[in-house]
């Protein structure tokens, strides 16, 4: 047995420790450790603050994931406050919602986890007209055609096309060989290159993903506009509780919102679509197709047993989560809900939805303490609902080492500053894999009447995939590979949900409504003493929430359970192991002193620690409501 | 020691001719704010100079400066990162990990002792010994300290690494601060913002990276060319303020016809910062202009100074608001000295709220 640390975990938001013990002479991880290894506090930082500037506090949760916290933050206040927010805002805080998506994804695959699976060192191997070929016949094989239905096509022509030229890669393997000739490896330094996964793939599958990463690198930036016109910024654009600050006038000669700036809207809708179309699905699947055939479908964890989801994309009109304002009813993608026992076929999984009482019921959802570094009053009980949380910070050093020194952390102990958030009692993988498992275990079981484009499109892409790799979907779902393909069908369905919207947004407009804003329960006298509320949001990491408790006028607490919580939480005594260790428990380990695979199945699922880590009370003091963690995309 | 390269050796490395090297100096030029009468100095810099080493680290942060970092117009993310410094440690796009990741960092800061640029994101937790920012098993303290003693300069990205940012903002839990006083007494270059603009921060070090010596920067160690303007001095809204005309709420009127958002708390006129003339994406928007309050993100203690959209507190001696907008439009030769006044008022005012909040 080898126990194996890996910390810092990189290509990731925030800090990251993992300890596993591997048994070598199988390759097989007996016991894995997660640890969030920060927290910041900043659900403390909200308490007594104006709940109209909630967002811009809690948005800095996460630069990554930037405009996920935004946006649940200001759901929770207009549920608290009973706001129903103009359609125009519905569907501008839909198209930041999804272009924060496509291009999180997109980045998490090229600049996060592709080291993971392509090297530019295999890649000098590679032969550029090879690689021309490659590429035409990837193009060829794995473009999936699916779109929204679209009232008008506003491109002439692909303008962002993946080139298939020797030159071109030629001159992409010639700066590879200069900077590796140089010695100055920079981000390429110190990495276990010499990985045996690194020979799956052919020279030029590496060649071609290398090209691609560069060129992502300069592209990412130009899809994210819609947050810059709309928001002003990004990261971290503006919001403003009951609409969006964008003021739409298609007549004054100063409106923040016009024709010109919409049509940099539409752009970056069509790039998007076009970089997830010919670059980003089709170089996924050619990476996947070779592991699928390879029988690599491991790393599955949690996402065989339990995931969960609280669905997007609110069509319309809708004045709250928890309050029976209809968000719920009014959902594009009705993946609200947990599957358990997906892996054993979807005939004998079961599906339970999520409904706005289940959120208010103490019983649902919960959190426990008993690995994190925290405690609990005896009389407080075991675990509680997010309401009733208590946040006492009981730090207890490593197993190991000293408090600032640390060697090994405490299995049998306290050893992260995460809770660990539970459904039922159970614990729950989250993100774009659960997104996509509950939506094809409801309609196989015939609980999704009346199936809107969105859902129908993924069942699709489950389809074709489940086609192309030559495995059944209960098969290669719940893996490794399963979730960093769902994160990519996730990509290609939000690229079609902003045109959606899009379109929506330009018809309503044609109507003559620009109204941005519902200005009615602006002033905190319209409020009512006591309220509190849900903000829901399905983010690129899996489904979030936002708790809000709001008195006289201040935020009296705030609480996130953030998507990073779910997954990356430290075990339960009676539930077992969160989704980072279940996954890490069960990775084949090749070689423990170059364990790859354990950064690479704990990155399949997007880490964002920075969001994770819990809110803590200095003094110890029971804090009313909430106590967990924020985060989440 | 080793020799190391210069911007001019890496061209030729690469094959580029001396056309396209000139041509990246002329970007580079504009990119920093700098008279074409610099030029020759750029050309001299890129071609003697060494290609710089950069070590990134993170402390109580959320990875928005990086992102930001990533976002750059010009130059591109992907020439700064492979062809115009030596990434050799950063937490978001390093590839290796773990052991190894963290033996790189110490031979790296070994072999060019005195030579690379120490850029840091995030705060300081100074509270309990640090024990609330651990990483690669040891405190960010440790890791800030080890990293700075080596280092040719130190760049503190963002308002957390500058000032403490949101995580020191009341009650600030974990002690939280700007790494200021965590350096060794080196001095360092503060670029605020939550996150700075993308091309202000590849602007900062690219200067570091070709000029070998920090960019003139202000008392408070901002950088002049990014920091030396309020936004309310370059705001194209600025001349609605003089005129008296003002969005009252979002979305109305006013808001609609990009009135000035004085009054829905733009803290424009206290903030220093590029937005108004670099603006975000390259001159595509800010948020004023794009109907949203400046929150005075680059401000040092801003996360305190709430609530946002609240105006700020009346002008006193100098009157309402509307009056002082009318006044100024027509002495407008007074306007700039005038401004600047009224925003000295306001932010004592404003001071001595935030004071009294806490005495309560």
């Amino acid at each position: 047995m080898q126990h194996v640390v890996v910390d810092p975990i990189t290509r990731i938001e925030g800090h990251l420790r993992v300890e596993v013990t591997v048994d070598e002479t199988t390759g097989t991880v007996t016991d894995a450790i997660s640890s969030g290894t920060a927290w910041r506090g900043l659900e403390l930082v909200m308490k007594d603050r104006d709940p109209r500037d909630a967002w811009a506090y809690i948005q800095r949760i996460c630069g990554v994931c930037t405009t996920a916290h935004a946006l649940a933050s200001v759901r929770s206040v207009e549920d608290a406050l009973g706001i129903a927010i103009p359609l125009n805002a519905n569907y501008i805080r839909n198209i930041m919602a999804a272009t924060l998506t496509v291009q999180d994804h997109l980045i998490h695959f090229y600049h996060l986890h592709a080291l993971d699976w392509v090297s530019p060192v295999e890649a000098l191997n590679a032969d550029p007209a090879k690689t021309a070929e490659l590429q035409v016949a990837v193009l060829n094989a794995y473009r999936l055609d699916l779109k929204v239905p679209e009232e008008v096509n506003t491109e002439a022509y692909p303008h962002d096309f993946p080139a298939a030229t020797p030159q071109y890669f030629a001159s992409i393997k010639a700066k590879v060989q200069a900077i590796v000739a140089s010695g100055q490896l920079g981000i390429f330094s110190a990495h276990w290159w010499d990985h045996p996964d690194y020979k799956l793939l052919p020279p030029e599958v590496h060649l071609m993903a290398v090209a691609h990463y560069l060129e992502m690198l300069d592209k990412q930036r130009e899809i994210i506009t819609p947050h810059v016109v709309f928001g002003g910024k990004n990261p971290h654009p503006h919001y403003v509780v009951g609409g969006v600050p964008c003021a739409i006038s298609l007549t004054d000669g100063n409106a923040p919102i016009n024709t010109a700036r919409l049509a940099i809207v539409d752009r970056a809708v069509n790039m998007a679509r076009d970089l997830v179309n010919n670059y980003y699905l089709p170089d996924l699947v050619a990476i996947g197709v070779i592991y699928a055939k390879a029988g690599r479908v491991d790393g599955g964890g949690l996402a065989r047993e339990r995931v969960m989801a609280f669905g997007d994309y609110p069509l319309n009109g809708y004045s709250g989560t928890s309050n029976g304002g209809g968000y719920f009813e009014n959902l594009l993608v009705r993946s609200n809900g947990v599957v358990e026992n997906f892996a054993q076929g979807v005939e004998k999984a079961v599906f339970t939805p999520i409904t706005a009482e289940d959120l208010k019921s103490p019983d649902i959802i919960s959190e426990g303490v008993e690995h994190a570094w925290y405690e609990y009053p005896e009389s407080a009980g075991k675990d509680l609902h997010p309401w009733k949380g208590i946040t006492k910070d009981k730090f207890t050093g490593p197993k190991t080492g000293t408090p600032t020194m640390w060697e090994t952390l405490n299995e049998g102990g306290k050893y992260s500053w995460l809770k660990t958030p539970k459904w039922k009692g159970k614990l729950c993988e989250v993100g774009p894999l659960a997104h996509y498992i509950v939506i094809y275990t409801k309609a196989a079981k015939g609980q999704l009447p009346d199936p809107t484009w969105a859902e129908q499109m993924m069942l699709k892409q489950i389809e074709v995939v489940s086609t192309v790799l030559g495995v059944p979907a209960h098969v290669w779902m719940p893996t490794m590979l399963g979730r960093t393909a769902c994160r990519c069908l996730d990509a290609q369905l939000a690229a079609e949900v902003n045109k959606f919207f899009f379109d929506k947004l330009i018809a309503n407009l044609k109507t003559g409504d620009t109204t941005t804003m519902n200005n009615e329960k602006w002033t905190p006298d319209t409020w009512a003493p006591e309220c509190m509320g849900v903000g829901l949001y399905e983010a690129p990491r899996g489904g979030l929430s936002h708790w809000v408790c709001i008195k006289d006028g201040k935020i009296d607490n705030y609480q996130c359970i953030v998507p990073t919580t779910w997954n990356a939480c430290p075990r339960d005594d009676k539930a077992g192991h969160g989704a980072y260790e279940l996954a890490m428990m069960t990775t084949h380990v090749a070689d423990p002193t170059k364990p790859l695979e354990i950064p690479k199945v704990i990155r399949s699922f997007d880490p964002c620690l920075a969001c994770a880590t819990h809110m803590y009370n200095a003094k110890g003091e029971e804090i009313h409501i909430i106590s967990t963690d924020p985060y989440g995309r | 020691m080793e020799k190391r390269e210069s911007l001019w050796e890496a061209y030729l490395r690469r094959g580029f001719s001396r056309r396209s090297f000139l041509k990246g100096c002329v970007a580079l030029t504009s990119l920093m704010g700098l008279s074409t009468d610099m030029f020759s100095k750029v050309v001299e810099a890129a071609e003697t100079k060494p290609l710089p080493v950069v070590v990134w680290i993170h402390g109580h942060e959320c990875t928005g400066c990086d992102e930001s970092f990533i976002r750059s117009g010009a130059p591109l993310a992907s020439d700064v990162v492979l062809s115009s410094i030596a990434l050799e440690y950063d937490h978001l796009l390093s590839a290796a990990c773990g052991a190894p990741f963290e033996a790189h960092l110490d031979e790296t800061i070994a072999k060019y002792n005195g030579q690379y640029i120490l850029c840091v994101e995030g705060a300081v937790a100074t509270k309990d010994s640090g024990v609330y920012c651990m990483s690669g098993g040891h405190t960010f303290t440790h890791l800030l300290a080890k990293a700075a003693k080596g280092a040719a300069a130190i760049i503190a990205y963002g308002s957390c690494a500058a000032y403490g940012g949101i995580q020191a903002a009341k009650p600030n839990p974990t002690g939280s601060a700007g790494i200021e006083h965590f350096v060794g007494g080196k001095p360092v270059v503060k670029v605020p913002g939550c996150p700075p603009i993308p091309e202000v921060m590849t602007g900062v070090v690219m200067h570091v990276a070709l000029f070998g010596s920090l960019p003139p920067c202000d008392a408070d160690g901002r950088p002049k060319q990014f920091f030396g303007n309020r936004i309310h001095d370059t705001c194209y809204r600025r001349p609605f303020f003089d005129a008296g005309m003002f969005a009252e709420t979002f979305d109305d009127a006013g808001a609609k016809a990009g009135w000035c958002l004085y009054k829905l708390g733009c803290r424009g006129p206290e903030t220093y910062n590029s937005c108004g003339n670099l603006r975000w994406w390259q001159g595509m928007s800010y948020p004023i202009q794009s109907g949203a309050p400046c929150i005075g993100c680059s401000n040092a203690k801003f996360w305190d100074e709430d609530p946002f959209t609240s105006r700020l507190p009346q002008y006193g001696k100098l009157g309402d608001v509307d009056k002082i907008g009318a006044a100024l439009g027509v002495l407008t030769a007074a306007g700039v000295a005038g401004h600047a006044v009224a925003s000295i008022v306001q932010r004592n005012q404003r001071e001595n709220l935030i004071d009294e909040d806490h005495h309560e």
